[in-house]
Parts: C-alpha cells; structure tokens; sequence
C-alpha cells in the first residue's frame, strides 16, 4: 500500500508541475491546430478524389477525429528515452538508486503523471479544432469511454518501449538512432498518421497485434467506431503486450544495472 | 556494530580497447583490497586523488556497484544486497549532481521524498520545521530549484539528505563550487549534526577546509588502497617536521645561513624560512631572527593540510607507510 501510494504521489506530483509550463501547452495547441487543418484539407481532397464517402471504413468525420486522438496521443508523449539516456551519461541514475524506490516504476509514475496532464489538454484543443472544422456528428459517448478505458495500458505499453530504448544507453552512447527507429516504428506502423485499414490487407493482421498499433491506432479506433468486441479485443492485445515488453524490461535492466559506472575520482 | 565495515574490498573493471574487429580486454583494478571500519557517529574524511577509488568504494557502500572481491556492510546490510531497505537508513549528496527536482520548490521535494521514505504525516512536518529553521531554507523555500543559487541549492540538497533521520550520511564532495562564507556555513551545518543526532559522516573531499572543519579522523586512499587512516589531529603531528616561521623587520635583515632552514620566500624586510624541527630546533632559528635584525612581527605555523595531504598523494605505490612531509629534509 505504501508502495503505492508513493507512485501515486510522485505521478500527482508530475503532473502537476506539468501544469506549470503554459508555454509548452500553448505550442503544442498551436501545432495541434495547424497540423489538423492540414490533414482535414489533404483527407478532404482524397476523400474527393477517390468518389466515395468511406475509405477503409471511416468517412471524413471519422478520419478526422481519428487523426485528432492518434495526434493527442503522440503529442502526450514525455521524454523517457531521453530522460533515461541523460541520467546514464550524467551520472544522475546514481541518485535514484539511493532511494528506496525502483527505478523503472519512478520513471513510469513520471511519465503518466505528465502524460495524463498532455494528453488532457492535447485533446480538448483538438476537440475544439476539429468540432469547428468537421463537427462532432460521428461521435458516440460510448467511444468516449472506450477510449478512456484503452488509454492507460497504451501509456504504459508506450512507456516501455520507450524505456526499453532509454536503457540501451548502458551500452551505446547515443540512443538517438533507436529512439529514431521507435518513433517512426509507432508513427508509420503504428496507424499514427494512417488508419491500419488503408494499409494492404495482407500486412494488415500482422500489424494489429504488434505493440505499436496499440498505443495510437486502437484507442483511436474505439473513439471513433466503438464495439464492446473491439474494446475487448485491444485490452488483451495491450495486456499481452505489457506483460511481453515489461519481461523484457526486467530482463535488460536487470543487466544494465550491472553496467553501471558512474563518472567521479 | 559498527556503521561501516570492509573487508578485503576490491574493484576491477573491464575495459575494452581497440577497433571494430579486433577488441582486447584490460583490467582497471579500481580498488585493491581495502579494510575499513567506522564506528557510528564518526565523522571520517574519505580522501585521495582524481581516480584513486574512492568513488567507487562510495558507489559500492551506497548499494550502486558490486565488488569483485571482498565484502562490505553499511549498519549491518549488505548494500548491493539490501539497497532498498540500506536506503531506508543512509542519505547521500552528491555535490556536482542534484538530487532535488530541477522545476519544484525544495518544498515540493521535500513533500515527494518524505512519501517515498514513507514517512508518517506527524514526523515529517516536525522534521520539515526543524530543517527549515537550521539550514535556513525559508528564505527560499517555494522557489523552483532551477533558480536557486549554488550555496542554496546545496543547503536544501543536505536538508533534504537528512530528512528521513538517516544513520549514515555520504557527502560526496558537498562544497564543490561554494564561495567561502557558504562553504562555512555548510560545513557547520554538517558537524552540528553529526554531533547533535550522532549522525554518521563520510565525507569526500578535496578541500583541505572541509577535512579539517568536519572530519576528526581522515582515510587517505591511493592506487587502490589506504595509505593512511589516522586522526586529522594526529596526521599534522605524526608527517610534519617542517614548521614555517614568517618574519618581518624594520630594516633588510642580516642573511640567515642555519643546518635545516630553507628560505622560502624573501620579499623586501620580509622573510618567510622552512624549519627541519629535527636538524635545528625552533629556538634557536627563533634566536637567530631576532639577532639578524630589528624584529616587528613574528609567527610560527604547521604548512597547510594541503601540503600534507599533497605529500601524501605523492607517496609511491606499494610503500606500506608515509614519509613525514619536509621541503628540507
């Protein structure tokens, strides 16, 4: 119990410095903004081009309040690899292994305390884009709360891999190149900037059950076309998910831990 | 039972060289085989030069490395073993790597660290109070770390060490950067509680000041190992042969040719002489001063720790004991 209410408190404590940094929330309304008008203005023309009201399912509404939850969520994102990666090179990590608290579970405390703080107002901005752009006549409530109940396991899945790139600092001295790989993997696999419908159906399965498609591209696919069978579909896919990369965090930090050498005479 | 103990302790670590396709191993002995014990409530200075091992030997009592050989406990734990519950029990200030949350007030960290110590509600606000009033922290309290000064920074990182009353405090390097009247204060500070709360302190250093104001006992390690563990009282006593004596006169004194004196410094009608208290006694240069001329100040001091201590590190490996420190021998 103690355990938990630690975390907790170091998660409430995140989120509300994240609260401080209006500056950084402005910036990313206004990025928000330009980038869903750019989408609506490109998915308008190739929704004209292509003659039909759907494509791979969803109508323009729906693409575009998609597209509005998978940005929110990118957006969200804090830096874990980076985080990771400068308390390695700097030394710092030896200050969290002082205290009695696991490290892996203090970074993910941060991250969702920040993260919920992002995601929040990452999401009312694109709500209020994209009901003055489209309206919000393809909505459901129960999308609503499909994607509340999807979004803390796509956290935490999302949390992982980023922490799993982070790590690789015990052995490498820039993790750039693999947090590359990472972001690029959740933005062009993971359905970030296209729904998976649109891609070949023959990669399309394959590509449902990797971790990257449900981090974005589920949660937002409940939001805009909510069935119970989905929803319980992409909760275990997500479970099977954190338990698969949170054994391989456990493995590789247990290793990195060993790879500890701090700078200092 | 003793607050630190080691035994035999050693380091080695594996480096590795050379290109893509062709790698060789070479062990770096970091640590060669140290014995060490601390009472509870010592205050000892844990010292030697840039790469001599004595970060490691921190990082393998705080429970950050393992040793390769040996064994060590810190209040009866073994601290790679038990790092969560030894946590419980120590606190560490690293002086060049901040432990306080760089965008929160100290208020804020202090609030976050006494939930992850678990501290009940009743004694973390009494010992909030009482930190806040020693380390006089009120000033700045509510003010986001990242704007706070060095000396201020520093006062809450100790503040915020000794918040869950831990029984072993390690200071690495705390008054790195600190201008004179915050390095004071500071080391005030810590000798207060090492004596009030009986805290103890392992200090490392490399501020003659913080040694002799903080630590009554000092550990000097080299290439590895101890070279010395004596009390800082007795170091001066036991290494210094030389004593330094600082005149001034009303005219150009006479030239002063004497067995064992070395002039170290003659400027105008002063003169500042090294003494070999084995060749000549003090008495006797003292005498000979006074005849060389017309004396208006005159003062005998030991040469600073720092010289001792620089002596030290100069010692060469693999001789079991040091050799007293004298610019005229």
């Amino acid at each position: 119990m103690n355990s938990l209410r630690k975390y907790a408190w170091i998660a409430f404590t995140a989120a509300r410095s994240n609260l401080a940094y209006l500056g950084e929330v402005s910036s990313r309304l206004i990025f928000l903004t330009v980038i869903l008008y750019i989408f609506l203005r490109l998915w308008q023309d190739t929704y004209d081009y292509s003659g039909t009201g759907k494509l791979g399912d969803f109508s323009l509404n729906q693409m575009l309040w998609y597209l509005t939850v998978t940005e929110a969520i990118l957006l969200s994102g804090p830096k874990v690899s980076q985080l990771i990666d400068e308390d390695v090179r700097t030394g710092s990590f030896a200050t969290h292994l002082v205290r009695p608290m696991s490290y892996p579970l203090y970074r993910l405390a941060m991250c969702l305390g920040e993260r919920v703080v992002r995601f929040i107002s990452n999401m009312f901005a694109g709500c209020l884009v994209t009901s003055v752009l489209v309206g919000p006549s393809s909505l459901q409530w129960s999308g609503f709360w499909f994607l509340l109940l999807a979004l803390p396991l796509a956290f935490v899945l999302d949390f992982l891999g980023n922490f799993l790139v982070g790590l690789g600092a015990f052995w490498i001295e820039d993790t750039s190149g693999l947090l590359l790989i990472y972001s690029r993997g959740t933005m062009l696999i993971g359905g970030v900037l296209l729904p998976l419908e649109l891609y070949p159906t023959s990669v399309q399965p394959l590509l449902k059950i990797l971790p990257f498609a449900n981090i974005a591209y589920a949660p937002a696919r409940l939001f805009v076309n909510p069935t119970l069978t989905d929803l319980l579909l992409v909760l275990s896919r997500q479970l099977f998910g954190v338990a698969l990369l949170g054994s391989a965090v456990y493995l590789v930090y247990r290793v990195a831990q060993r790879r500890v050498f701090i700078n200092g005479g | 039972m003793n607050a630190v103990e080691l035994h035999n302790l050693r380091k080695v670590f594996q480096l590795k060289k050379g290109g893509l396709f062709k790698r060789t191993a070479t062990e770096v002995v970091a640590v060669e085989g140290i014995d060490l014990a601390v009472a509870r409530g010592e205050s000892v200075a844990f010292i030697g030069p840039n790469g001599a091992g004595k970060s490691t030997t921190i990082k393998i009592l705080t429970g950050i490395m393992r040793p390769s050989q040996g064994t060590a406990s810190v209040l009866g734990l073994t601290p790679w073993r038990d790092r969560t519950a030894l946590a419980y029990k120590i606190g560490a200030v690293f002086g060049q790597r901040s432990q306080l949350w760089y965008h929160l007030p100290p208020d804020d960290s202090f609030e976050l660290l006494a939930r992850i110590y678990n501290l009940p509600k009743f004694d973390y606000q009494k010992r909030r109070k009482i930190l806040i009033e020693r380390f006089s922290l009120g000033d700045f309290l509510h003010t986001p770390v990242r704007k706070l000064s060095l000396g201020q920074r520093m006062r809450a990182e100790i503040a915020a060490s000794l918040l869950h009353a831990p029984q072993v405090i390690f200071l690495d390097e705390p008054t790195i950067g600190l201008d004179v009247i915050a390095r004071q204060e500071l080391r005030d500070l810590i000798c207060e509680w090492n004596k009030n709360e009986g805290v103890t302190v392992f200090l490392t250093s490399h501020d003659a000041g913080d040694i002799e104001s903080v630590a009554r006992r000092v550990v000097v390690i080299n290439h590895g190992r101890v070279v010395l563990d004596d009390r800082v009282s007795n170091v001066r006593q036991k290494l210094l042969r030389a004593k330094v004596i600082s005149a001034k006169f009303q005219e150009q004194p006479a030239l002063l040719e004497l067995p064992g004196v070395t002039v170290i410094e003659r400027t105008g009608y002063s003169l500042k002489l090294e003494v070999d208290t084995v060749k000549i006694n003090i008495e006797a240069v003292t005498s000979a001063i006074l005849k060389a001329g017309r004396v208006l100040d005159i003062t005998i001091e030991d040469p600073p720790l720092e010289d001792v201590i620089a002596h030290i590190y100069n010692q060469q490996k693999g001789k079991d004991s040091v050799a007293p420190l004298c610019a005229a021998c």
